[in-house]
């Protein structure tokens, strides 16, 4: 008996000493395979023998949550500048070193590192002691060996950015919108609305056009103000260059959910263990693997090519001058006048507001209650309702509560009608005159105000409109 | 070995009284002077408080010392004198913390009246808070009533919203009404010495007086869920015309139509 004792005791105090040693768990976490990735059977998943497969080709490209890979080609800006050795002076274990930098790169203000990425030392990284971004004037520690010579190529402090962004989307938004941005994070399931999965590429309140990807401006604007009647909070009070990291870190994890889906789309139709399995009547799942493993050394390369260049051109474009909405008339100035004129063009036939927001704006149309098809399975979802393109129910909002998730500046609510609300069943309505939307925006911002649901008249058209213009934004 | 007892005994209440003297000096028990009016009644009743707990503490540490210190010098054969049950020593030490915590109750009525009961707060303040600070799962949403109106407790047109930084004029008294939007927050800005619980379906008015034009720390002091620990904004204090002049701009921000200002970034 009592020398079982001794032995709980002993294991006791072995398993506390090695949690203490080791942490409770894994410290290592990875960035989480999409269901449609597993769909594929698993030649297409893993590879077919020299042939990377997605989840290869996934790990070459973005890496994982530990080591990143920075896809050049990706219009993510990854920290850092990279250099040209212009001369090189040991001086013991140091060296003083003057870097050139790379053609249209600037240097980074601050820097502790240095990767070589030619020359001799290829592949090292060794340590900064000091650095001059004026001068591009640097002292190099613990060198151990290595030689640069004028003309070796280096990255300073390259994917500085991208990793304080990791750390700090690890630590702050993770929880929810899971490492991989999948919006399935330990705490998502407590919430709704869900965190946003990013994989799709598609953020919901954008200040760009219908068919443009969402600016950083944009995605900063939601992590300085949050979004309000979701539990997406405010990060006002985090620094400018920790937000402009966590936005470059979203961006990536976004490019990569993005690269995963296109190259999936590819190979989905011949190679879903559904699609196997029908082709499996006629075909032996020999030959299917063999073409399998053909397709992915021969047509995937240009495949991941081509999605890159996607990638890159829509993410560039998202922040030009030429995606921003502006509106080409400022907005009319609100007046009973232009609120009823919203008013009928929310109720008109040709946009018809009315069909998912309800007549009175109360988020309870015709459409709320319509069965939906999924459009990629074309299987009826469960329950009646729209649906966004991730698949939840999206209800129309309810335009009385006076909250508005995208922000509620009359340009917000302007770029709202303009691009729609993108991933959502709020369609663009970019094809309306501009004056007849700031009409619309006029009478949305009124609604939370009306006396009573649908007070604002429709048939009756005001007697003196001079007066009424002149009157000012305030109540009616 | 058991002189040895009562001396240890006697030599934490000498430390206890030394800390408790160089404490206040030193800023050791508050994160900084008190910035606010209220502030300095609130640390008055924290060292009022101090003050006496240290003397009990150091009473009755002496007093083991020397029951120990007796103990150990005592005669051969001398016996114990037995207290236990003794009616005087109940009455005694029933009477006398009594006394203490009535005086300690009666001594704070007036702070906890002018920080809680409505009508003490300064006349200028009774009728007029300048915000509304929304409490919500996990940050802090204020609306300011439109320039030159004033706060309603329900949205009205024109009213400015903002997150996590509420301007407020210094030096002046100033009230806010703090509500909150799902579950229990607590308002607390330690460097003011406030702390206000929002319970849910109150309104419930909190009034200071900043000293100093600054920035200070507002953070929610109440467990909220697991957000709890970001739930955290900042608070300007600023000139009344600074704090103006801020609504000014909130008010233009707030109805920005994304045409003049591409309008005026290419005047400049």
């Amino acid at each position: 008996m009592k020398s079982h004792v001794a032995w709980l005791k002993r294991a006791g105090i072995a398993g506390l000493l090695s949690i203490v040693v080791s942490g409770c768990s894994d410290n290592n976490s990875s960035f989480s395979i999409s269901d449609r990735t597993r769909s594929l059977i698993p030649e297409a998943q893993t590879g077919v023998s020299e042939a990377p497969g997605v989840v290869k080709l996934l790990d070459e490209k973005f890496g994982d949550p530990q080591t990143l890979k920075a896809w050049s080609k990706l219009p993510v800006q990854w920290g850092g500048a990279s250099a040209k050795v212009e001369v090189f002076a040991a001086d013991g274990a140091d060296a003083k070193v003057k870097f050139v930098a790379g053609e249209g790169q600037t240097f980074p203000e601050k820097a502790t590192f240095v990767n070589v990425v030619t020359g001799a030392g290829a592949g090292r990284t060794l340590q900064l002691s000091s650095w001059d971004a004026a001068t591009g004037e640097a002292v190099l520690t613990g060198l151990g060996g290595a030689t640069l010579a004028a003309g070796d190529t280096c990255s300073i402090d390259g994917g500085a950015v991208i990793q304080s962004g990791r750390v700090l989307y690890m630590r702050h938004c993770s929880h929810c919108h899971g490492t991989a941005g999948d919006g399935n994070g330990p705490t998502a399931q407590y919430l709704y609305p869900r965190p946003r999965d990013y994989r799709h590429g598609v953020f919901k309140f954008t200040s760009t056009n219908d068919m443009s990807k969402v600016s950083r401006e944009d995605l900063l604007r939601v992590l300085r103000y949050g979004i309000p009647g979701t539990y997406m909070p405010s990060f006002l009070l985090m620094k400018d260059e920790e937000l402009t990291a966590i936005v470059e870190y979203v961006r990536f994890l976004s490019m990569r959910g993005e690269f995963e889906r296109k190259l999936v789309n590819e190979l989905a139709s011949d190679y879903s263990e559904e699609a196997v399995e029908s082709r499996l009547k006629d075909e032996q799942r020999a030959d299917i693997v063999g073409e399998l493993a053909k397709f992915l050394a021969e047509d995937v390369p240009g495949v991941v090519d081509g999605i890159g260049a996607e990638l890159e051109e829509s993410w560039v474009a998202a922040d030009s001058d030429e995606a921003k909405i502006v509106p080409s008339v400022p907005r009319v100035p609100d007046s009973e006048e232009s609120r009823r004129r919203g008013r009928e063009l929310y109720l008109s036939k040709t946009l018809n507001c009315a069909d998912c927001h309800g007549i009175d704006g109360a988020g309870n149309g015709p459409q709320t209650v319509a069965f939906e098809k999924n459009p990629i399975t074309n299987v009826p979802y469960d329950e009646p309702g729209l649906h966004d393109v991730w698949d939840n129910l999206n209800q129309p909002r309810n335009l009385h509560t006076g909250i508005f998730r995208g922000g509620r500046r009359p340009i917000d609510l302007f770029c709202r009608i303009h691009a729609g609300i993108k991933g959502s069943r709020m369609p663009s309505f970019k094809n309306t005159p501009h004056e007849d939307i700031w009409h619309i925006v006029n009478y949305v911002l009124s609604i939370p105000f009306e006396p009573e649901p649908g007070a604002t008249g429709v048939a009756s058209a005001p007697a003196a409109p001079a007066t009424e213009a002149a009157a000012p934004a305030a109540g009616e | 070995m058991k002189k040895f007892w009562a001396l240890f005994f006697w030599f934490w209440p000498l430390v206890a009284l030394y800390v408790c003297l160089i404490a206040p000096g030193n800023n050791w028990w508050f994160p900084s002077k008190p910035l606010s009016t209220m502030g300095h009644q609130i640390d008055g009743l924290f060292y009022l408080i101090l003050i006496i707990v240290t003397v009990t503490f150091v009473g009755t540490e002496f007093a083991l010392g020397y029951a120990l210190w007796m103990g150990a010098t005592k005669e051969p054969g001398r016996r114990a004198w037995f207290s236990h049950g003794s009616h005087k020593l109940e009455v005694v030490w029933t009477i006398v913390p009594a006394f203490v915590l009535v005086f300690i109750s009666l001594t704070q009525l007036d702070v906890l009246a002018d920080i809680r009961v409505l009508a003490r707060f300064p006349e200028s303040v009774k009728e007029a808070p300048v915000a509304e600070v929304m409490a919500r799962q996990f940050e802090w949403r204020i609306r300011y009533p439109k320039p030159g109106t004033e706060l309603m407790t329900s949205p009205q047109p024109g009213d400015l919203y903002f997150v996590n930084e509420v301007h407020v004029p210094a030096t002046v008294p100033t009230m806010i009404n703090l509500r909150t939007q799902d579950v229990q927050h607590a308002f607390f800005v330690p460097r003011l010495r406030v702390k206000q619980d929002a319970v849910p379906g109150l309104i419930i008015p909190v009034w200071f007086e900043i000293e100093e034009a600054g920035e200070y720390e507002l953070l929610c002091a109440e467990l909220c869920g697991w957000g709890h620990y970001k739930m955290k904004a900042r608070i300007i204090a600023d000139s009344p015309e600074g704090v103006s002049a801020y609504l000014t701009r909130l008010e233009r921000e707030q109805n920005e139509d994304g045409v003049q200002e591409a309008e005026t970034a290419s005047v400049k």
